[in-house]
């Protein structure tokens, strides 16, 4: 029995019918054409889905979209001003800290959430504020690099 | 000597994808979809060995939405091979699998397919699939596999020996006994999976024609094509399958034909509709992983430290197919164990065994790193035991610039640096400080290993043998820019990038004025698939002769233009100048436009005519075959930090030095380093795919259990050291790197153990457990 709900992405309110067991994940990829959050693992193990719901990263396969209800959700698609890069994104760019690129947009959330509490982070908490997040391709030294690089600007 | 006058190759250029990448990725595979797709899922067996006596489908099919249903029956029963690195139905592979067979060989096997309109229904319709299984006698364990009396897994093959290859050179017996040392060792590599991150996904359309146009997450767009076609019995020209602009990840893995592909094709055929099947993680995780192997190494010592025998046996679980154990045993053993050091005799005897494990597949080195682990182990232990520098010792053994290749004296080895390698990384590690073994003091005891992969990875062989010939498009635009088309895959390499900058290079462009452009089977020459650590070798060289022939072709219409001689132009950074006079100049983009104009151009003085000489689409093309797959040659230097007491190891620091030719981008050359390490140290200390001893399920079928390395288990010092010897067959004197990252971590960990406590474990992983018990801890 599908539910009508009101979810707000990116400043955007839609209103849509999904079914009481449907991740915030698929509704943002499947409902909502958001296809920045990815589907690595469905089971909280990756972080490739990483979006912000009231300012926190979440895994959105691990949150039903029901209870993301009347909460801020910011996804990839949502940062950057005016057609310009956000700065975490410009230095992904820069610092080659992109290789096959699935866990980049979950990489950026994450890293935006570390920053945003930590403004100057050290290398080991860089580290750790990532370790939520797989990366297969990079061994995640090009990535820690980009973060430093956005913390310094 | 190597050309230093290059404006875009060495250059630390931007990847042009990663500004798509980290706005969202629209171009990945999983993101495709067409309008009125279905979603297919395959119901897959709890058992791992059982005939399938009946299958009711009824209930499924009357479920609201449930499109199609498919069983054994409703399939094409042509045996058939995922390995891509030879046509499909080629003498000497091996072809047991089916896309849906009534005998179940491993857990997880498909055997129906349903399509629905949405996931959920399809996987409810799973649920209402009545299957009658006669469970058989199941067998994991490859030495018990070829044990009398254990399960016949395929009919006929006796003991469930697959294979029983073998080579030899000189009396290896004679060797043995000219030996003034003999070492012995057993050295066993586990189950590791690559974890490329994007899931396998593919959409299938056939026309009403049955023609079947193919989406999908494959690393290689003609073996799609090819592998479709046979297993559904079709020609080649019945199947067209369309590139990705990129692929999140394979490491090997999506080389390979995999099920989803025919079931969502069949699924098309019969419904009429667009049929999408994405993987769970728990499928990916079962459709293939690095073969196991256990390796027994003797070899016989002289004095002075070289070698007068090598003997080597193999035993190689296969799975429950032949898929690549018979191939990946054999480079394994050529490339792998056997000829990267000298010695007057060698044996080697392999054993490709049956069991009812899940399917074996390519992984990154395709062999070498379960080599690799017990060859530079058991130097390791020759040098601690007799003395010898490990370094002194490896070049004393290894071949030498200019060497003939074994296999024909003809082909030689032009570019080789290994002594570059292993002299720049001891000295960057700080080599002969390193403290004696066992010599560290406290609890946490730190140590400095090393290990080499002397000569050919994977495809770099020496010599062009596989199916692998390259092909690619340049077709230049009318504002100066080009593009660049070839069917290989970017599966996060870079790949594209480094083509790019090779085309640019050699068309006399800017880097950001070559864009890649992609294609499908049905307009793109043919290209091997992204594997073998071959694409910026064999498909950098197609690139560089397509750009050379729309060079040629563009200057030969600035030649009329510009009423000058062909061989008296020269283009650079997007202008054609007359060698010697640079103000008699005209810029590509003008040579293109006048090209691609009409017949009368108005130009100052008014209308004049132009000629047909001039006319049409500058454009190159070339498909060639890559002329030496060179070898490079590799040594890594890691120091590791070993807690006695809880067993736990912590990687602390990475030298990598890497012969590669040429460096193409420097970032790009890092990023596979890097990314090899996490995968290296994976291999060594973390990852093992482990299943239910009963029942044969996947237990680390997500990556809760299934552990890899984080960015906190990662070095923060990770150095790379690019020598380049510039191989004369190579574009601008480029050969590989890919692989070789993965091939030596393992070891070069495994020795640094050793420094730090003087325990030696030769298996992998190496776990706290396996420490602390070595430690007489547990």
């Amino acid at each position: 029995m599908k539910q009508l709900i009101s979810l707000e992405v990116n400043g955007d309110t839609h209103e849509i019918a999904v079914e009481a067991d449907a991740t915030l994940l698929s509704v943002l990829r499947d409902n909502l054409g958001l296809i920045g959050a990815k589907r690595g693992c469905d089971s909280g193990g990756c972080g490739c889905c990483t979006v912000h719901v009231d300012g926190k990263a979440v895994y959105s396969c691990m949150m039903y979209a029901l209870s993301a209800q009347g909460q801020e959700i910011v996804t990839i698609e949502g940062l950057g001003t005016e057609g310009k890069l956000d700065p975490v994104q410009d230095t992904f760019v820069k610092e080659g800290a992109v290789q096959c690129g699935y866990c980049t947009c979950g990489m950026i959330m994450t890293a935006k959430q570390l920053l945003h509490d930590d403004p100057h982070p050290d290398e080991h908490a860089i580290r750790h504020g990532i370790a939520g997040n797989l990366c297969r391709c990079t061994g995640y030294h090009k990535i820690v690099e980009a973060i430093k690089t956005a913390a310094d600007n | 000597m190597l050309m230093t006058n290059l404006n875009v190759v060495g250059k630390r250029v931007l990847r042009q994808d990663a500004y798509e990448k980290v706005v969202g990725g629209k171009g990945f595979p999983v993101n495709f979809s067409l309008p009125g797709m279905l979603h297919g899922k395959m119901l897959r067996s709890p058992y791992p060995h059982a005939r399938i006596l009946r299958i009711d489908t009824s209930r499924a099919e009357q479920l609201p939405g449930v499109k199609a249903v498919m069983t054994p029956k409703d399939v094409p029963q042509i045996p058939f091979n995922p390995i891509f690195f030879m046509p499909a139905g080629s003498m000497g592979i091996h072809r047991d699998m089916l896309i849906l067979s009534d005998t179940v060989r491993f857990a997880g096997q498909p055997v129906a397919a349903v399509a629905a309109t949405t996931v959920a229904i399809a996987e409810q319709a799973l649920q209402l699939i009545d299957v009658e299984y006669e469970e058989l006698l199941a067998v994991f364990d490859p030495e018990e596999a070829m044990k009398e009396g254990a399960p016949e897994i395929h009919v006929g093959v006796k003991n469930n020996i697959r294979d029983t290859p073998s080579f030899s050179a000189g009396d290896v017996e004679a060797g043995f006994k000219d030996a003034d040392y003999i070492f012995e060792g057993t050295y066993e590599t586990q189950r590791v999976h690559t974890c490329y991150m994007e899931p396998r996904v593919c959409v299938s359309d056939t026309d009403s024609n049955g023609h079947i146009t193919i989406y999908s997450s494959i690393g290689h767009l003609f073996g799609l094509r090819e592998r479709m076609a046979y297993v559904l019995g079709l020609p080649v020209s019945k199947v067209t399958a369309v590139q990705a602009p990129y692929v999140g990840g394979s490491f090997g893995s999506k080389i390979d034909f995999a099920y989803i592909e025919a079931l969502s094709a069949l699924l098309s055929a019969k419904t009429r509709k667009p049929v999408r099947f994405e993987h769970t993680r728990y499928e990916d995780f079962i459709c293939n992983a690095r073969h196991p192997m256990k390796v027994h190494l003797k070899t016989g010592i002289k004095k002075d430290g070289t070698f007068t025998a090598r003997y080597a046996s193999t035993l190689c679980d296969t799975s429950a197919y032949s898929t690549h154990g018979p191939e990946v045993i054999l480079v394994h053993a050529y490339f792998g164990l056997m000829l990267g050091y000298r010695s007057p005799h060698m044996k080697w005897e392999g054993t490709v065994v049956f069991t009812n494990n899940m399917p074996g597949g390519a992984f990154r080195g395709y062999g070498a790193p379960q080599a690799a682990f017990a060859v530079e182990s058991q130097i390791d232990e020759i040098c601690d035991k007799l003395g010898f520098d490990p370094i002194e010792f490896r070049l004393k053994n290894t071949p030498r610039q200019g060497d003939p290749h074994p296999f024909n004296p003809e082909w030689k080895l032009n570019s080789y640096a290994l002594d570059e390698c292993l002299n720049k990384g001891a000295e960057r590690m700080g080599w002969s400080q390193r403290a004696k073994t066992g010599s560290a003091s406290g609890a946490k005891k730190r140590g400095i290993g090393m290990a080499a992969h002397p000569l050919w990875v994977s495809g770099c062989v020496g010599f062009p043998d596989i199916y692998e010939h390259s092909g690619a498009i340049i077709r230049l635009n009318v504002d100066g820019t080009a593009y660049l088309s070839s069917a290989t895959m970017d599966i996060g390499s870079g790949q594209n990038t480094t083509l790019c900058q090779i085309a640019a290079e050699e068309l006399g462009l800017a880097f950001d004025s070559v864009r890649m452009a992609p294609g499908n089977t049905d307009n793109l020459p043919f290209d091997a698939p992204t594997h073998a650590s071959r694409v910026t070798y064999s498909s950098g060289n197609a690139v560089k002769v397509a750009a050379a022939d729309a060079k040629k072709n563009l200057l030969e219409v600035a030649a009329t233009v510009m009423e000058a001689n062909v061989a008296d132009l020269e283009v650079r950074d997007g202008m054609i100048t007359v060698k010697g006079s640079p103000a008699q100049a005209m810029s590509v983009a003008d040579v293109v436009k006048r090209a691609e104009s009409p017949f009368m151009v108005i130009g100052a003085q008014g209308p004049a005519p132009t000629t047909l000489k001039e006319k049409g689409t500058i454009m190159g093309i070339s498909s060639v075959a890559p002329p030496a797959n060179a070898s490079p040659a590799v040594a890594e230097f890691v120091e590791v930090e070993v807690d006695t007491e809880t067993g736990q190891v912590k990687v602390l620091r990475a030298v990598y030095a890497h012969d590669l030719g040429r460096v193409v981008n420097p970032a790009a050359a890092e990023g596979q380093v890097e990314g090899g390490l996490q995968q290296g140290i994976g291999f060594a200390l973390m990852e093992k795919m482990l299943f239910d001893p009963e029942t044969g399920a996947c237990l680390t079928s997500d990556f809760l259990d299934y552990k890899m390395p984080t960015a906190v288990e990662m070095p923060s010092k990770i150095e790379c050291i690019f020598i380049e010897s510039n191989e004369p067959t190579g574009p601008f004197g480029a050969k590989s790197l890919a692989e070789a990252c993965l091939i030596v971590p393992a070891p070069a960990i495994a020795n640094a153990i050793y420094n730090a406590i003087g325990v030696r474990i030769r298996s992998l992983p190496i776990t706290p457990e396996k420490i602390l018990a070595a430690l007489g801890k547990l």
